[in-house]
């Protein structure tokens, strides 16, 4: 009975550890805060918290999938200026609306919350200072829906 | 009895499963933005202010010495926005918002993406400098 429950219990550990994000650290990587060209601005996306951290639902930006809300995790896209949405998805939809100018970092930081039969991952617009202090110590996973 | 249990829950999951959770909309009209491009104007928040009336009970703050520019004008009043806060209001969804100031009194928010304004119940004076 008690290997029954060892057993369980390493596979459920196996199964939160790789839900969390690995790659190299905010601090280590130092990414550039503005993006490289003066007609684009730059949102960051992050997810600071392990909680729910089996939830990574898709990140949605006006409609185009740009990564996911993963939990230790950060990503960034550089985008023209205007007006965007980002969209996550679990048992709900969760908006969050925002601007962005040429030359503007913009910070969008992913909680969850309680549900019914999953949690609510939803963004949040940061300031600057704040998320600079908090994405510290997340981990890079936007390889993967790298543009170049 | 155990299957009339099950059956019961069964019930109850599926009713609940049934309800929206997306029941916290953000009460909000549509209004005409019109962008200030001269007379720039602004002004400093000179203590912490803390909006109780933010919509769907989220409270706010407009921080000490963030400074709010005037960006146009709505017919509710004139729209300031900041490069020092990030503000927003929330239900369900998150939105961000600028100031909407009548006669030096915040009377609600203005919502860039959505194109509309969000009123709050009782007009705030607010200390600026």
């Amino acid at each position: 009975m008690r290997r029954v429950i060892t057993f369980r219990l390493l596979v459920l550990a196996a199964v939160f550890l790789t839900s969390c994000a690995s790659g190299p650290k905010f601090s280590e990587l130092q990414p550039d805060m503005a993006a490289h060209s003066p007609e684009l601005g730059r949102i960051f996306f992050y997810r600071t918290s392990t909680l729910g951290a089996m939830l990574r639902p898709d990140v949605l930006l006006n409609g185009e999938k740009v990564g996911e809300a993963v939990a230790q995790g950060f990503f960034y896209v550089d985008r023209p200026a205007g007006e965007y949405t980002a969209v996550t998805s679990t048992e709900v939809t969760r908006k969050v609306s925002f601007t962005l100018e040429k030359g503007q970092t913009r910070f969008i930081r992913f909680k969850v919350s309680m549900g019914f039969f999953a949690g609510h991952v939803y963004g949040e617009l940061v300031d600057e200072a704040d998320a600079k202090e908090e994405i510290k110590d997340c981990k890079y996973i936007g390889d993967k829906y790298k543009k170049e | 009895m155990r299957t009339r249990n099950a059956l019961a829950l069964l019930l109850v999951l599926l009713a609940a499963a049934g309800c929206a959770f997306d029941v916290y909309h953000l009460s909000s009209k549509p209004t005409q933005f019109t962008q200030q491009i001269e007379a720039p104007r602004s002004f400093i928040i000179k203590d912490d202010v803390l909006i109780k009336q933010a919509p769907c009970g989220y409270k706010r703050t407009l921080r000490e010495g963030t400074r709010w520019d005037l960006c146009g004008t709505i017919p509710e009043g004139e729209v300031y926005k900041s490069r020092d806060q990030a503000l927003t209001v929330e239900c369900s969804n998150v939105h961000e918002a600028y100031l909407v100031v009548s006669n030096g009194f915040l009377t609600g928010f203005y919502l860039p993406v959505e194109k509309a304004f969000v009123s709050i119940a009782e007009k705030m004076e607010l200390p600026v400098k």
